[in-house]
């Protein structure tokens, strides 16, 4: 298992070498950059003429007129030296600053929904399929439908609604205003957390929906292995067999594709956040890309790829916990 | 140690109620082995599951079935009537009756080792510590003859050959110490010398062990070589039964006669093959009367295909349902 897992960590670090290189590139691709962006605003409508040689001062100052692989090995040197992401050149400040709350936030949300999703869908899809044909099976089916064909942005209003009418719930922000500003207090986090299932019950809902019918579909086909047979013939009781048995091979696909659902939770995240008043990534990613904020932008990608690329080293490790022969053939 | 009576098991299908398994009534001895001998669909495999109440959830087993069962220690257990969780069935199966299955790689589990599967089977049943359940199972993998048992222990199913898992499978199955072994064509999966082998091993365990045993095939010629009793089956019943010689010697059933036949023999290379001619029915669609008819070569037209035959017994210790051998006034008298 130590060499599986340094095998991976590696491949995981070289992955996000990669990554970095990828997420530059893409950062460099639209036209123009900063330094044009800056002397637009700065001096349109004011009837001063900008000169090329105005806008290169702007760049050198900005360090923008160096060579695209010497910034590449600074920016990269100062993320992995220092945790210094560079310049956020709109906000005048550091990228770190300008991110900081937001990536927490926005990994919280993340995590909280990942958590819902599997913790719901993996124990009900199981039952699913050891009740299978029963009225509990066929209503559990059309929830799903249900919750796939249910758009996220609709959802998230009827669930603020019915939160804000039922419960008092504040509605819109992951903090109450009292805490926006002050420092981390278990009261804090305990706000955030009152804040934080309505998003992730709302991102979580077409994922359990998905999962369920994922587990439902494995689980029903390791049920009628011969394996369970033979166990079940040893007198091993029905549900610690349900666990050890059917259920630890059944959850296979669902463990390998936490990457996609850290994907998509990141992809749906903007419409609900907007919805929802919530401050997160994605809407600082699309804002920066507008300014050719290239150093915001290139944290934000690089960090959701890199917890993609972390997830799916996740995945590997406990797919090769879940099933000894990954990491034998390996 | 098991007597089965009237054993019938019904399946709810979407194509209606199936009954595979009619009226079907054998014992089981101590360390006696009953052959249960017939092709696919005959309700071999269905009937031994029964045993274990294994079957699936859209089965039932008829009113008159009774199923009684003489434990280790003595009680009685009528196996019909136990309820689906109850400890008792947990005791039985596995601790009462083992079982070992056609496809040992599939019926291991492919992610935990043997001992692993082995050890809980044996803390389940025993109640022992870890360590103490480990030298059982070593103990156990040492006597079904696998070489460096402390090893091969911590061994997954996919490191082992073909012969290899199933002397562990067999080894699985009675790491609890079953008086009661199922072997549910233990051998079919093997090539002919592991099949000997593994043949010879269980007979050698039977007798060490002194368990009664249960041993489905679709091939006389490994029944010949290990049962003391067998039991031919056809569309879920039995239609002839007797000692394994007698019943090798001179065959009752037209369709024990066509199995027996059907086995190639060396000494009559140039001859065709005489396999029993058609297939199986459905049990969606059991012909009337005799079930063998459709494909039986002496089907006496107006009684076998109305009628079903009684179970009559030509000479003692065997018996046959077939009207050849009964007359269609008297019953059951014997022909």
């Amino acid at each position: 298992m130590l060499r599986f897992t340094l095998e991976r960590f590696v491949g995981m670090v070289i992955t996000m070498a990669l990554v970095s290189v990828m997420v530059f590139i893409i950062m460099e691709i639209p036209p123009g950059d900063y330094a044009d962006r800056y002397a637009f605003r700065k001096f349109s409508g004011t009837g001063v003429s900008v000169t090329e040689a105005d806008i290169e001062a702007i760049r050198s100052d900005l360090g923008l007129d160096k060579p695209m692989v010497l910034r590449y090995f600074d920016w990269i040197g100062g993320i992995v030296l220092h945790g210094d992401f560079g310049q956020a050149f709109a906000f005048e400040t550091s990228v770190v600053k300008v991110i900081g709350d937001k990536a927490w936030l926005t990994l919280g949300i993340m995590l909280t929904t990942l958590i819902l999703t599997y913790a719901i869908s993996i124990p009900v899809g199981i039952y699913a399929a050891v009740k299978r044909g029963s009225s509990l099976d066929y209503g559990l089916t059309i929830f799903s439908y249900l919750g796939l064909a249910l758009p996220n942005f609709l959802l998230a209003l009827i669930m603020l609604y019915f939160a804000n009418k039922w419960f008092g719930a504040d509605i819109g922000g992951l903090l109450s205003a009292r805490y926006q500003d002050a420092p981390w207090s278990l009261a804090k986090v305990w706000d955030l957390i009152k804040h934080l299932w309505l998003p992730a019950v709302v991102l979580a809902w077409s994922a359990v929906a998905y999962q369920i019918q994922t587990m439902r579909a494995t689980m029903s086909d390791e049920l009628n292995r011969l394996s369970v047979t033979a166990a079940r013939a040893r007198g091993v009781p029905e549900g610690k067999l349900l666990l050890k048995y059917p259920a630890r091979l059944a959850i296979n696909p669902i463990v390998s594709t936490i990457g996609f659902d850290v994907n998509r939770i990141f992809s749906e995240l903007p419409i609900v956040a907007a919805v929802l008043g919530l401050t997160e990534l994605g809407e600082l990613l699309l804002k920066a890309y507008l300014d050719l904020d290239m150093y915001v932008a290139g944290a934000i990608l690089l960090l959701l790829t890199f917890i993609i690329v972390f997830m799916n080293f996740v995945s590997d490790l406990l797919l090769a916990w879940l099933d000894p022969r990954i990491k034998l053939g390996a | 140690m098991l007597n089965v009576e009237n054993l019938s098991i019904s399946f709810r299908t979407d194509e209606g109620l199936i009954t595979p398994v009619q009226g079907v009534s054998f014992k089981v001895e101590p360390g006696k082995t009953l052959g249960l001998v017939g092709e696919s669909g005959s309700g071999k495999s269905i009937t031994t599951k029964a045993l274990m109440r294994l079957l699936p959830g859209n089965a039932s087993l008829s009113g008159e079935t009774r199923i009684t069962y003489s434990a280790k220690d003595g009680n009685e257990v009528e196996i019909h009537k136990i309820k689906p969780n109850a400890r008792s069935l947990r005791q039985l199966r596995g601790g009462e009756i083992g079982m070992i299955f056609q496809e040992p790689m599939a019926s291991f589990s492919p992610v935990y080792t043997i001992g692993n599967q082995m050890m809980e089977t044996i803390r389940l049943h025993r109640g022992c510590g870890k360590r103490e359940a480990r030298e059982l199972a070593v103990e156990m993998l040492e006597k079904v003859g696998i070489s460096n048992p402390s090893e091969r222990i911590d061994q997954y199913p996919h490191e082992m050959s073909g012969g290899m898992r199933q002397r562990a499978m067999i080894a699985l199955a009675l790491s609890a110490g079953p008086a009661l072994l199922i072997a549910d064509e233990p051998t079919t999966a093997l090539d002919v010398t592991i099949q000997a082998q593994v043949l010879d091993l269980m007979r050698d365990l039977q007798r060490d062990l002194g368990m009664g045993m249960i041993f489905i095939t679709h091939d006389l010629g490994v029944i010949a070589q290990i049962a003391d009793e067998v039991a031919v089956m056809y569309l879920g019943t039995i239609v002839e039964r007797g000692a394994t010689r007698d019943v090798i010697r001179s065959p009752k059933h037209p369709y024990t006669q066509g199995l027996l036949k059907a086995i190639p023999s060396l000494d009559t290379l140039h001859d065709r093959l005489s396999p029993v001619p058609g297939d199986i029915p459905s049990p969606t669609e059991r012909p009337t009367g005799c079930p063998f008819h459709t494909r039986c070569p002496d089907f006496i037209s107006g009684i076998c295909d109305i009628n079903t035959p009684f179970e009559v017994s030509p000479v003692a210790g065997r018996s046959v349902r077939c009207w050849l051998h009964s007359d269609v006034q008297g019953g059951r008298s014997a022909a």
